[in-house]
């Protein structure tokens, strides 16, 4: 049952019906709250838990028991899980989580079962049969999980979004608003060769993954549609990271998440050193579309030009570019480099995204002591009538004074409400108020604002062209021909006369308004 | 398959020109054909044809021996399409030496000097306003215009001579005078792809953006992003299989009113809208081509014509016949409001939804029906079942009337296998741009998505979109998971749609700014297009827990503190519905 990442599709790519095993999963907990989890059936850390490998949250315990086989999106109780207790169960290392209270009177003992756990690890780097056959046994049997009172979560497949809102952030992650339009421009679609250089923390060599997978990887022995005709190449990603941790932690991450045959990722400082993944040939590369996420862009573009045994472009396509920086100033030389070396419709973009936030305003005197509401008057007329009652009341605290001090006149008492009572009045009427219905239905844009991520430069280059070309074009399209009178079959009198019309008049500037079931079909 | 598509202009296709003023049009590469482009001239189709995108191509007028005017063209190298800006030097144009030695000459003035005396930047405080600085008349130029045959430098040049203030310019104004000039009449185009980026900028900024509910390309992505779509592996298990044909994944459910925009994006996104190259039509093999070209176009006449009356599968291999099989993998179903769908933009792509080509992708994966279909299939005349008819009385049958039969009954057999995969659900996404009442659509939808299924809804401004937020609203769904409704009553007033099967929702926008970037002249751009905003609301389809389910968070230590406070009787009276608002907020 075990997706082994190459064989299997990814995740992202195609999830199935269930949460599986040894996937990667995400738990929602809120909005902007998601824990990305690899389930385990085995707890192969062996941390401890009576129920096996468990995910503690803020909203409770989750034993992977739990979340293995659920259908995607389903909403998961929490379990009553023993996090407390493990420590005295010979518990080992990592998965702190669940213990922050205790955190400060067992860092000694935990800097040393860490140091054990280690020279654990060396001693051997295979386990030894004796502990599988431990680790077998106590997973075995791990205890079924007890519903706890509340809590609970959503479980989701991967997509580049929810990772990108995840991800660990090792550097400046490249966000989706950005990544959509970007990959939108560049032409990334199943299929292409894309070249990323700058990896970074990964948003967007999960997104350029998804964007240019084209099935073909998974799928050799099927349907021959995909494929297209003549050897038609996988969309591919070649990666490349110059900071090497960053670098392996992301491999890993690919590994985990089954993109590492769409993607191939490379340590390498590209302005040096280009754009050639060890152990490839540049001619079989074919990139159709590059994004530089770098530094110094410009110093990278010298490693993609055309000709030459060396380069990495689709010799056959045009090559679309994006670079992505944060100044004005690496995009004006960005871009003066662009100019020397032939690129052509050079562009400058910035994206400005946010989301917006609905809400009902409540306003009124009925809200008073009433949260998440404004109790000011909600209209002219209320406020009159406010200020009535006040004045009233007034009057008649100046008339029991005139009164000189004989109690309350029994009237005047009864027609005013004191302030405690009118609150619970109106905590009274909430019991059948829906306030989800009530106020006015307003719009903002939420208060965390992105104002600017980078800069996007686009560019093109196209295809070379040379004089031998053109001359082959000019034989197989001759330019001064007479049109033939083609047999186009039996016509309507409309479309004759719209015949008579075009050849009349030339193609027309703006193309030729043909309706759409009458018209010639156009061989494709 | 759709790399090859971009690898040269194909006879037939459809490509955007941009000209000189920055104007794009669409225009259908027929070979042989003469096409215009307006005040910029003429040119041959065959002179483009088979050549690479993204060239500049520059009008060149030529008289032959037949004395008709024929035009040829030549390609601009990228060197002189920059010639004007080889100040490349990343610092403002106008250097201080050559300004002083410009002062030198002629005695200009300059404002802004810098401390130590030098000249920053020459400034427009002496030019005199004068409309007849320039010296040729409109006349002049016209007659000019006539004359020449060549591609307008020489008319450029001859205009900047003849205006008598140029000197006094500053380097600024005689780039953008320049421009103007050059935009005016300089007869030079470039040939971009007809793809549906280029196809969503033309259709926005230059014909109908009305057509297609005002898409900009920024939030098109963000659709195609929020929306997950993509190419699916072919060989996934099916997802369920009963009775009906097997159903695999990636399938998502669109419902679109932007005349086919929508679709052809997210079968872009699938690679299901281009049509793979033919080797036999590929552009190095050259009288191949044009026979077979010749034969496909014929054929093709000839189906449409067939198309009414009989479709017997011809004994044309390459046009199986239609009903044959509907793709189960990487497919997008269609629902539309009208007794036919609007996919007018398809054509773009070669695809007539009435007419479909079996060589094109969409024809297997494109999957149409109405609303009908889809809510009471028992009352669509293309659903009900045409009558069996028996072997013998078919042999008696003439060959029309029995053809006729089997065609009714193969669309039959279609729309029932359409209506049935849709009906029993398990789609991976839901797309909408419509300009119906969103939550009308989501309350027929949304049930029949898969859990985790994302769901985009695109509006062109804000407000449908805040209504249906608040369908979602966290205090509603709270009310309705505590007291809810019994589900034949639904919809209910309170409740137009059950709140607890979608999560997370949210109302995105992005707007791209675009920028001049000129060597020292870098700015946003002064005017942009105006128009509708576009929002999209986000949301994924989740399957809520059996039973009663309790959130935890702040909640019980808000609770705690509460009894602390000196409220504390009142407090503990505060209803349900608010306490539980505040515990299940934080679970949004």
């Amino acid at each position: 049952m075990a997706i082994s990442s190459s064989s299997q599709a990814s995740p992202f790519l195609y999830c199935g019906k269930i949460a599986q095993s040894d996937s990667l999963a995400v738990l929602h907990l809120k909005r902007d709250l998601l824990i990305p989890v690899v389930l385990h059936s085995r707890d192969d850390l062996d941390e401890g838990y009576d129920e096996g490998k468990v995910t503690n949250t803020r909203f409770g315990s989750f034993p992977h028991s739990t979340l293995i086989g659920a259908p995607w999106g389903s909403q998961v109780r929490a379990s009553a899980v023993d996090t407390g207790s493990r420590g005295r169960k010979g518990w080992e290392g990592s998965g702190r989580k669940g213990r922050k209270r205790k955190r400060d009177e067992q860092f000694h003992n935990e800097r040393g079962t860490e140091k054990e756990a280690n020279t654990d690890a060396q001693n051997g780097g295979i386990l030894s049969k004796a502990d599988v056959i431990r680790n077998q046994d106590t997973v075995a049997t791990p205890k079924a999980a007890v519903e706890a009172a509340s809590g609970f979560v959503h479980i989701l497949p991967p997509t580049p979004e929810i990772w990108t809102a995840s991800l660990p952030h090792r550097t400046q992650v490249v966000y989706t608003p950005d990544y959509s339009y970007i990959l939108h421009r560049i032409r990334a679609r199943p299929g292409t060769v894309l070249i990323e250089a700058g990896a970074g923390s990964g948003s967007f060599t999960h997104a350029a993954a998804r964007a240019v997978y084209n099935g073909s990887s998974t799928a050799e022995q099927g349907e021959s549609e995909f494929k297209g005709l003549d050897e038609d190449p996988y969309g591919k990603v070649y990666s490349f990271e110059f900071h090497e941790q960053r670098a392996q932690k992301l491999k890993d991450e690919l590994q985990e998440h089954g993109l590492d045959n769409v993607v191939e990722l490379t340590h390498r400082d590209v302005c040096q050193d280009g754009f050639i993944p060890f152990q490839t040939t540049p001619s079989d590369m074919n990139t159709n579309a590059i994004f530089l996420d770098l530094p110094a862009p410009w110093l990278a573009l010298k490693h993609l030009t055309r000709g030459g045994p060396s380069s990495p472009l689709d010799p056959r396509t045009s090559i679309h570019l994006c670079t992505f920086s944060p100044c004005i100033e690496q995009v004006q030389r960005t871009i003066t480099t662009l100019r020397q070396l032939g690129w052509l419709e050079i562009e400058m973009v910035e994206i400005a995204a946010k989301r917006i936030e609905v809400r009902r305003e409540r306003v009124g005197l009925q809200e008073e002591g009433l949260r998440g509401a404004n109790d000011s008057p909600a209209s002219v007329d209320e406020a009159v009538a406010r200020l009535r009652e006040v004045e009233g009341r007034l009057r008649v605290f100046h008339e029991e004074s005139a009164f000189d001090g004989k109690g309350l006149s029994p009237a005047t008492a009864g027609a005013q409400v004191s302030k405690q009572q009118r609150l619970e009045n109106i905590r009274n009427a909430l019991e059948g108020r829906k306030l989800y219905k009530e106020g006015r239905l307003v719009h903002k844009p939420e208060p965390e604002l992105k104002t600017h991520t980078s800069y996007l430069v686009f560019a093109v280059l196209p295809r070379e062209w040379t004089e031998e070309d053109e001359l082959g074009a000019q034989r197989l399209w001759p330019g001064t021909v007479d049109v033939p009178e083609q047999d186009t079959g039996p016509m309507s009198k409309r479309q004759r006369k719209k015949e008579a019309k075009i050849k009349a008049g030339g193609n027309k500037a703006s193309e030729i308004e043909r309706e759409g079931s009458s018209s010639k079909l156009e061989a494709i | 398959m759709a790399k090859n598509n971009f690898e040269l202009i194909r006879p037939n296709a459809y490509v955007a020109l941009r000209l000189p003023s920055d104007a794009l049009i669409v225009v259908h590469l027929l070979p042989n054909t003469t096409i215009s482009i307006g005040k910029y001239g003429n040119f041959q189709a065959n002179h483009v044809i088979g050549r690479p995108f993204y060239l500049t191509f520059e009008v060149i007028d030529k008289t032959n021996i037949s004395n008709t005017s024929q035009t040829a063209l030549r390609v601009v190298p990228a060197t002189e399409l920059y010639a004007d800006l080889r100040d490349e030097d990343a610092t403002t144009p106008i250097e201080t030496e050559t300004g002083r030695t410009v002062k030198d000459q002629d005695g200009v003035e300059y404002d802004i000097v810098g401390e130590d005396g030098e000249v920053v930047m020459r400034t427009n405080r002496t030019i005199i306003d004068d409309p007849n600085s320039q010296i040729m008349t409109m006349d002049e130029i016209e007659e000019m215009k006539a004359q020449s045959i060549g591609s307008g430098k020489d008319l450029i040049a001859k205009i900047l001579e003849s205006h008598s203030a140029l000197d006094q310019k500053t380097a600024f104004a005689l780039a953008k005078y320049t421009l103007r000039k050059t935009k005016k009449y300089l007869k030079r185009f470039t040939i971009i792809p007809l793809d549906v980026s280029t196809l969503a900028r033309w259709m926005f900024v230059e014909k109908e953006p009305m057509k297609t509910m005002e898409l900009r390309e920024e939030i098109l992505s963000l659709i195609g992003s929020w929306s997950n779509v993509h190419c699916t592996p072919l060989h996934t298990p099916p997802l369920m299989s009963e009775n009906i044909a097997k159903i695999g994944g990636g399938r998502w459910l669109v419902v679109d009113e932007t005349a086919g925009l929508l679709v052809a994006y997210i079968a872009e996104k699938m690679g299901i809208l281009h049509a793979p190259e033919r080797p036999d039509q590929k552009l190095e093999n050259a009288l191949v081509l044009d026979q077979e070209h010749e034969a496909v176009k014929g054929e093709v006449v000839q189906d449409n014509t067939e198309a009414n009356s009989s479709k017997i599968p011809t004994q044309n291999p390459l046009r199986p016949r239609k009903s044959s099989t509907l793709a189960t993998t990487n497919t997008i179903t269609l629902i539309h409001a009208n007794a036919q769908p609007n996919l007018s933009l398809l054509k773009y792509f070669h695809f007539d939804a009435f007419n479909p080509s079996s060589l094109h992708p969409l024809e297997r994966h494109l999957k149409i029906l109405s609303w009908l279909q889809l809510v009471a299939p028992e009352d669509d005349a293309c659903c009900t079942e045409p009558e069996h008819v028996s072997e013998e009385v078919l042999q008696g049958w003439k060959s029309g009337k029995r053809s006729n039969h089997f065609r009714k009954r193969r669309r039959w057999e279609r729309m029932k296998s359409i209506v049935d995969e849709t009906r029993a659900g398990g789609f991976d996404g839901l797309i909408i741009a419509s300009v119906m009442n969103p939550v009308s659509i989501l309350r027929h939808t949304v049930p029949l998505l898969r859990g985790a299924a994302q769901v985009v809804v695109y509006s062109p401004t804000i407000e449908s979109l805040i209504e249906l937020s608040d369908c979602y609203s966290t205090g509603r769904r709270t009310a309705f998971v505590q007291n809810p409704p019994d589900p034949g009553l639904m919809p209910t007033e309170d409740f137009p749609i059950n709140p607890t099967l979608l999560l997370a929702p949210t109302i995105h926008t992005a707007r791209c700014r675009s920028w001049q970037a000129l060597p020292g002249r870098t700015h946003p751009l002064m005017t942009g297009r105006g128009g509708s905003e576009g929002y999209i609301f986000t949301a994924t389809r989740v399957l809520p827990a059996e039973g009663k389910i309790e959130a935890r968070g702040k909640f019980k230590r808000r609770k705690v503190d509460a009894r602390r406070s000196t409220r504390a009787s009142s407090s503990l009276a505060e209803t349900p519905a608010s306490v539980a608002g505040e515990l299940i907020e934080s679970d949004v």
